[in-house]
């Protein structure tokens, strides 16, 4: 278990579900804020990263939702009673977000240009080139799938979900999971099929 | 994992398959079917091949001004709760009080509270509060005066939140001390506040307008006319009276008159014929209407790319009629960005002008105030009630 210091100094690392501190969640509710810091420390780029690649890459739109997660976090984590993972009830707080200003919105745009991820691998120029252009093709193509198919591929690339937890995300079973992956894998590779040559050595 | 039976082929499995996600004996009879079934062998390679594509997908940073957002948000959003939650079940018992208190208030001499006050400590000369001499064990508390002569000094400890320093011939009170809110009153002289906490946390009050702390450092001085200038060293801070709202960044100043509220922030490194004709373009309500018209075309002309802030906030607060001119000269410093209309930054649309701002910020190398003002303007519209834009009328 890490304490809330060691959560902090671990900010921008994936913290896996059974190493957030148990304290540090009674902490928040209570309605520590330090507490809360650090649970924003340790989440803050995934949900951010789900926010951005499920509202069309849009930058602004990505900040207010992760910002309104955080704090509906803290207005409701008072009816979290550990019956779950907690990732998986944020998870559950990040998409119904991310829904409901995609309702708002009515729009599902192509990603823009500066939504591009940046890999942290040293790469040449050329390279880092052809990296950012793939992904940009995939963001694009992961885009214009539906929802319910985008949505266990964010899921299990971004957040590293198993089937379990994102069936538990999303309300649905393990095999409607793996029938949408399934799915939304054929589409990708039907969609970015010509850009085959572009990706690294299995 | 148990999925569903498979009579004859594995493609519904393939990801499941590829991803490690079956039971031993299901991944085994998948790997058994695949090499003898050609059909089931290309869809698992078309899956396996959008796999590959979908782990492009990485994790992106978020931008570090989130936290201050949400903490200021979090502000707005659990006051009212918390103050709900605190009258239902105390709303009979506390109109009762308020009943037999409120007599018994004007009757009895006001008491202070001094255990939620501020540790004071002496930085020169012989500060007071109220009657007596600032000592190593002083408080301000709740109400009262702390008052400095032209020899002495004094610093206040705000909580845990920062400190205040309080300069020689000044005035101030302590308004209010909570969890949630800090408020000190400036009635004359000058104050410098250092403050390490979420926004909206930290106010100062003067007789034109209330400094509000989004996280910074500032100096505040009022005049003996109750007008005030505000100098921000780090961070930002807001300077509101009756809906007028001027937001200021590092490095940049802004005045505030009696009657008037907050004028136009300008960065401190601005010409002298600039700042000069935008002190007259704020607040020079008796001049004719040709010299103002000549203030606000120094203030054009002297205008750089760094003060296109400053046109920022001209833009919304001269009559319709000058708003063209103003319009032009920022449109040539920083470009309105897609999305906005130059009829709908003339007819001040709330939005245009939030994303040309955000522009402008941008343009400085700034990305905070914008996003943080629109995020709390959202929060607040959709829980508290409205609040006004920096445009507000005088």
């Amino acid at each position: 278990m890490l304490m809330l210091e060691q959560i902090v100094a671990t900010r921008g690392q994936p913290v896996s579900n059974e190493s957030i501190d148990w304290r540090v969640i009674a902490r928040c509710q209570q309605g520590d804020r330090d507490a809360l810091r650090a649970l924003f420390e340790s989440y803050k780029d995934r949900v951010y990263s789900i926010a951005m690649y499920s509202l069309g890459g849009d930058e602004q739109l990505a900040s207010d939702v992760t910002q309104q997660v955080f704090i509906k976090l803290m207005t409701r984590i008072g009816q979290f009673r550990g019956d779950s993972e907690f990732a998986t009830w944020l998870y559950r707080l990040v998409v119904n977000t991310c829904r409901d200003e995609q309702r708002k919105q009515r729009r599902w745009v192509p990603l823009a240009d500066s939504a591009l991820v940046t890999t942290t691998v040293k790469q040449t120029q050329a390279a880092q080139y052809a990296t950012k252009e793939l992904a940009r093709q995939v963001q694009h193509a992961l885009g214009e799938l539906k929802p319910k198919l985008r949505w266990p591929l964010l899921l299990r690339y971004v957040e590293g979900l198993s089937y379990e937890e994102i069936g538990k995300v999303l309300g649905c079973s393990k095999g409607t999971v793996a029938s949408r992956l399934n799915r939304g894998h054929s589409a990708l590779s039907r969609k970015l099929g010509h850009l085959r040559g572009q990706l690294g050595p299995e | 994992m148990k999925l569903a039976m498979f009579s004859k082929h594995v493609s519904d499995l393939s990801s499941a398959y590829w991803h490690n996600e079956l039971a031993p004996t299901q991944s085994r009879r998948v790997a058994e079917h695949l090499i003898g079934c050609s059909r089931c062998r290309v869809e698992f390679e078309e899956v396996k091949l959008g796999a590959r594509f979908a782990e492009q997908l990485a994790l992106v940073s978020a931008p570090d001004s989130l936290w201050p957002a949400i903490a200021a948000g979090l502000n707005v959003e659990t006051a009212p709760a918390r103050r709900l939650q605190f009258l239902k079940p105390l709303a009979i018992a506390a109109a009762l009080v308020l009943l037999i208190g409120g007599g018994l208030y004007l009757l009895l001499p006001r008491r202070v509270d001094q255990q939620s006050g501020w540790q004071v400590a002496r930085l020169g000369g012989a500060p007071r509060i109220g009657s007596e001499s600032v000592n190593n064990k002083s408080r301000l508390g709740v109400g009262q005066w702390l008052e400095t002569d032209a020899n002495s000094r004094a610093k206040l400890e705000v909580a845990n939140i920062g400190n205040v320093e309080i300069d020689p011939n000044t005035r101030v009170r302590l308004l209010q001390t909570s969890n949630s809110e800090h408020r000190l009153e400036l009635a004359r002289g000058r104050l410098s506040a250092r403050i390490s906490a979420p926004p909206k946390l930290f106010f100062v009050n003067t007789p034109s307008g209330v400094a509000e702390d989004l996280g910074c450092a500032y100096t505040l001085e009022v005049d003996d006319a109750g007008n005030s200038l505000l100098h921000v060293t780090a961070g930002w801070v807001s300077m509101q009276l009756n809906g007028r709202e001027s937001a200021v960044p590092a490095g940049a100043a802004c005045a505030t008159r009696t009657g008037f509220g907050p004028g136009t922030p300008y960065f401190e490194d601005a010409s002298e014929t600039f700042r000069k004709a935008l002190t007259k373009v704020d607040f020079d309500a008796g001049s004719v209407a040709a010299a103002k018209g000549a203030a606000l075309g120094t203030v054009l002309a002297e205008a750089r790319p760094r003060d296109a802030m400053t046109l920022w906030y001209v833009l919304s607060r001269v009559e319709p009629s000058d708003r063209p001119g103003v319009y032009a000269r920022l449109a040539f410093l920083v470009p309105p960005p897609k999305g906005t209309s130059r009829e709908g930054l003339l007819s001040l649309d709330r939005e245009m002008l939030d994303r040309w701002r955000e522009e402008i910020d941008k343009s400085r190398g700034l990305n905070s105030f914008g996003s943080l003002q629109i995020t709390w303007r959202r929060i607040w519209t959709g829980t508290v009630g409205k609040v006004n834009g920096p445009q507000g009328k005088r």
